[in-house]
């Protein structure tokens, strides 16, 4: 169950345009197609060399036995002619005791030789050595070497090896040679057969210990077919074992392929010209050709092993290449995913490493690029603001003109002067050369001409008073913060209050804070009227046009969120504002005006 | 997303281990690969390990164990009557543990115990010439015993005529194989109402025994027709026991199987015939039932292996000279 879900989790992830796929796949083609190319060729040059040399060293084995045999039986061919001369020759056969000595030597030469013996045409001893008296019984004119010396006269014979069944002795396996031949009797030309025989032992011995492979095996026939030595003769006898005789009889020597019981055997053979025997080899073909089976074995583990081994490598080969690009894949998507800060360090081939260092690079490019565009939205954002800085509301001219006008009609000329005074002062510190940034006493100047402006407007309604610190005058700060708060409590606090109004504006220095505090004793403020004010949902149609949350936004986004306005109000009774800001040196705050 | 490296890995180590796996199993291939390659090791237990009959049967066997890859441990006690010496083999032949035995037991019951026993270590074990009194056996493989007394009652009643007087002698009380053929002799002679069997001795494995019982078996049934000896040795002894007392060809007689001094006396007519079994094919074709035993195959409860009838006409055709001759001296 567990494997299995691990089988699949392995095929899930083989997507057949997988690097890792793609490598192994192609090399493990090309791996097996080359092992079977190679091993093809091999196979067949070998087996077929194999096959020549089995062949070879098959007729080797027989020609071997053959000599062998034929040399052992032309050797007792050559007895049989002695014998045969000297029994020609001797004057009296039967009781010829010179005779009989001779034979006994050539008898005691070999030991091979069981026994001579010569018999008239009609089956009667004439003479053997040694001299045993004959067995009852014996059929003699009915046995094989008696029959085809008679029927083939002249000729010697020779008999497939039998039990020898003429002398009282053991009954022994031989091989009879016989031949009719002519002997003087009482000087009398007589014809008779003359057997000798032969121990089987030697050709028996001889053939048994030929061994062709483990089953292979050899066997002799004689002429027409009778089994001179076959190592499964009983199993044969008793029908429990075939051979097959009958395509053998028609060679005299050469070689074929026999198939026995399925088995494909290759039958060599020889003949032994003095006594007409057969011999046949029999080598079982899975024996004697072992290369082809051999190769196929070695090719039936070579090539699993190869294509593991092959597999193996190529896997290791492609996760080596394909595992960095999956790395790197996965930053990317990261990336993607808005992690600009995932740094990709992928160690591996090298046009991976590269890739890696580029990629990295790139996104460091990026960054800055995008560092690049908040600072310009920042600056563009701030000299958005700047215009509104400097946008000046038309009504607060056009009342102040207003008044000025009604003073001069009235022939105030001294009150004309000094708002026009103050009105230029006024604009002069808002405008301020375009800068920003102006000293705390350029500020405290710029609400001070604002309010005498607004206090001849306003016919004296209201009294103020500006103080300062020494310190805090040679601070820096953000122009027009005060005057939009100074607008804000004259309209919203004084100007609807019955009473006398009064503005305090304090500057100090409070640690390294700049405190302003903008004191009224207007009419006050809900909580929920200072939040609408601080949101810029109330809007003074008669304002100098810079509202208070502008003076808010502002101060956070040039000193950071830490500082701003905040709001004490009590309705009936008068509203408290007070601005924080950083105590900053007007040297310093050309370069810390840039940050953000 | 993130296991799939370590998937490709693992499939690597698998197919590494896969690997190997097969050129390991591949190695070992060419020892235990194909069937005709594999080796068996059979037992074969006889009775002695002395004479001609027990050399065919291992002959038999040898060629059979050279056709069909078998390592044969070829064992016997000194003595055919050593029924204790034979369970000791068998007992050793437990021990080695071989893929089969082949046993030809020298008693039917004192066997049986321990050829059981055979059963508790899964050895299949192979009866041959004589058979054992255990059902663990998985066949016989030898002579029918019953038909080969037949066959010689047949040749016996044949020779000496419907009316005529019999005696046998055999080879011991108890004694499986004699028994079997002992019956089929009398089961046949049965049929015969005038033919009557006179006298049933049994000589043990003694040849001596043999003789005397057979002189004075001839002594007391002077009119006796013919003699049936269902042994080897009662063979040699009751053979010599007619021909020296001049018996011959006088009182017919029917031996089993061939020890040679029998042939002589068959071809000098003082035995008429002879039953004759065949040991090699016994040797061979049990080492065969073994193979196919140890290979797990179902084998028939009985092989019989042929016994044959020879007498002079056809003791010296080709085919029997092997049978009657098996070593090439």
């Amino acid at each position: 169950m567990k494997l299995w879900r691990w089988f699949k989790r392995l095929f899930q992830g083989f997507h057949v345009r997988n690097i890792q796929v793609l490598i192994s796949l192609s090399s493990i083609t090309v791996t097996v197609l080359a092992v079977v190319l190679v091993t093809t060729l091999l196979y067949n040059r070998f087996s077929k060399a194999a096959e020549e040399n089995a062949y070879l060293s098959l007729e080797q084995i027989i020609e071997q036995v053959h000599s062998n045999l034929e040399l052992y039986v032309s050797g007792m061919q050559d007895i049989f002619d002695l014998v045969e001369l000297k029994i020609s020759v001797a004057p009296n056969l039967p009781t010829n005791d010179q005779l009989g000595e001779q034979l006994q030597t050539v008898l005691s030469t070999r030991e091979d030789l069981v026994s001579m013996a010569l018999f008239t045409e009609d089956g009667k001893l004439v003479r053997n050595v040694p001299r045993l008296p004959m067995r009852q019984n014996t059929r003699l004119q009915e046995q094989l070497w008696f029959e085809s010396a008679v029927q083939n006269p002249g000729k010697l014979q020779f008999t497939p090896p039998h039990i020898q069944n003429l002398f009282k002795w053991q009954y022994r396996w031989v091989v009879s040679m016989s031949k009719t031949v002519n002997y003087r009797d009482q000087g009398e030309l007589k014809q008779g057969v003359l057997v000798i025989d032969i121990n089987f032992r030697t050709i028996d011995e001889l053939s048994g210990r030929i061994s062709l492979g483990k089953k292979g095996y050899v066997y002799i026939i004689d002429a027409v077919g009778n089994i001179v030595y076959h190592p499964q003769q009983q199993l044969i006898y008793a029908g429990l074992k075939y051979e097959n005789l009958e395509p053998v009889l028609n060679y005299s020597y050469g070689r074929f392929a026999d198939e026995l019981e399925g088995e494909p055997r290759i039958i060599t053979i020889q003949t032994v010209k003095p006594a007409g025997w057969k011999i046949v080899g029999v080598a079982y073909a899975d024996e004697f050709l072992t290369t082809k089976r051999e190769v196929g074995d070695f090719l039936s583990w070579f090539l699993p092993l190869a294509i593991a081994i092959i597999l193996f490598v190529s896997i290791y080969v492609s996760a080596r290449i394909s595992q960095p690009i999956r790395k790197l894949e996965r930053s990317v998507q990261m990336v993607e995913r808005g992690d600009f800060g995932t740094n990709v360090y992928v160690s591996g081939a090298y046009e991976v490493e590269q890739l890696s260092k580029r990629f990295n690079l790139m996104l460091r490019r990026i960054r800055e690029l995008m560092d690049q565009i908040i600072q310009e939205q920042e600056a563009k954002r701030k000299s958005e603001l700047d215009v509104l800085q400097s946008q000046i509301n038309p009504h607060f001219l056009y009342n102040t003109l207003n008044s000025v006008t009604r003073l001069a009609e009235l022939g105030r000329n001294e009150e004309v002067v000094t708002t026009i005074t103050s009105l230029s002062r006024f604009f002069r510190i808002s405008l301020s050369k375009g800068k920003h940034i102006i000293s705390v006493q350029d500020e405290l100047e710029h609400v001070r001409h604002y309010l005498i402006i607004q206090t001849i407007r306003f016919k004296n309604k209201f009294r103020y008073e500006i103080r300062a610190d020494e310190a805090a005058l040679k601070c820096s700060t953000l122009k027009l913060i005060l005057q939009p708060l100074v607008e804000n409590a004259i309209h919203h606090g004084i100007e609807k209050s019955a009473e006398e109004g009064f503005i305090d504006i304090e500057a100090r220095l409070e640690g390294d804070n700049l405190i302003f505090r903008i004191l009224d004793n207007g009419i006050g403020m809900t909580s929920d009227t200072v939040e609408k004010l601080l949101s810029g949902n109330i809007r003074s149609e008669r304002g100098s046009g810079v509202g208070v949350r502008n003076v808010q936004e502002r101060i956070t986004l040039y000193y950071g969120p830490g500082y701003g306005l905040h709001f004490e109000s009590e309705p009936e009774e008068g509203t408290t504002v007070t601005i924080t800001i950083p105590a900053v040196q007007p040297d310093s705050l050309e370069q810390g005006g840039m940050q953000p | 997303m993130k296991r799939k490296p370590k998937c490709i890995y693992r499939a690597g180590v698998l197919l590494m281990a896969g690997a190997l796996v097969t050129m390991l199993t591949s190695c070992g291939g060419p020892g235990s690969g194909a069937d005709h390659q594999q080796f068996y090791d059979v037992d074969m237990i006889v009775k002695m390990d002395r004479g001609d009959y027990w050399k065919t049967t291992k002959l038999g066997a040898e060629v059979a164990a050279k056709e069909f890859n078998v390592r044969l441990n070829f064992v016997a006690p000194e003595n055919e009557n050593d029924v204790e010496g034979q369970i000791r083999l068998m007992e050793e032949a437990i021990e080695r543990r071989p893929d089969a035995i082949i046993l030809a037991a020298s008693d039917y019951e004192a066997l049986g115990q321990v050829t059981d026993r055979t059963s508790y270590y899964d050895i299949p074990v192979i009866s041959m010439d004589s058979e054992v009194a255990s059902t663990k056996v998985k066949t016989f493989v030898g002579a029918n015993n019953y038909e080969a007394g037949q066959k010689a009652a047949e040749r016996l009643v044949e020779l000496t005529g419907p009316v005529s007087e019999i005696g046998i002698i055999n080879f011991a009380k108890g004694a499986r194989n004699a028994n079997q053929r002992e019956e089929g002799f009398l089961d046949y002679v049965a049929r015969f109402p005038d033919v009557h069997v006179v006298d049933i001795q049994y000589c043990g494995s003694d040849e001596y025994l043999a003789y005397k019982l057979t002189a004075d078996m001839l002594k007391r049934f002077p009119d006796l027709d013919g003699i049936v000896s269902l042994s080897a040795e009662s063979s040699i002894g009751a053979g010599r026991a007619v021909n020296e007392l001049g018996y011959g060809g006088k009182v017919k007689m029917i031996a089993f199987d061939n020890p040679p001094e029998m042939l002589e006396l068959l071809q000098e007519e003082k035995v008429q015939a002879m039953v004759v079994q065949n040991p090699f094919n016994n040797g061979y074709m049990a080492v065969v039932a073994a193979v196919q035993s140890a290979r797990g195959e179902k084998l028939e409860d009985r092989i019989p292996t042929d016994t044959k009838l020879i007498d002079l006409n056809n003791m010296l055709w080709p085919e029997n000279q092997k049978l009657l001759f098996p070593f090439v001296k």
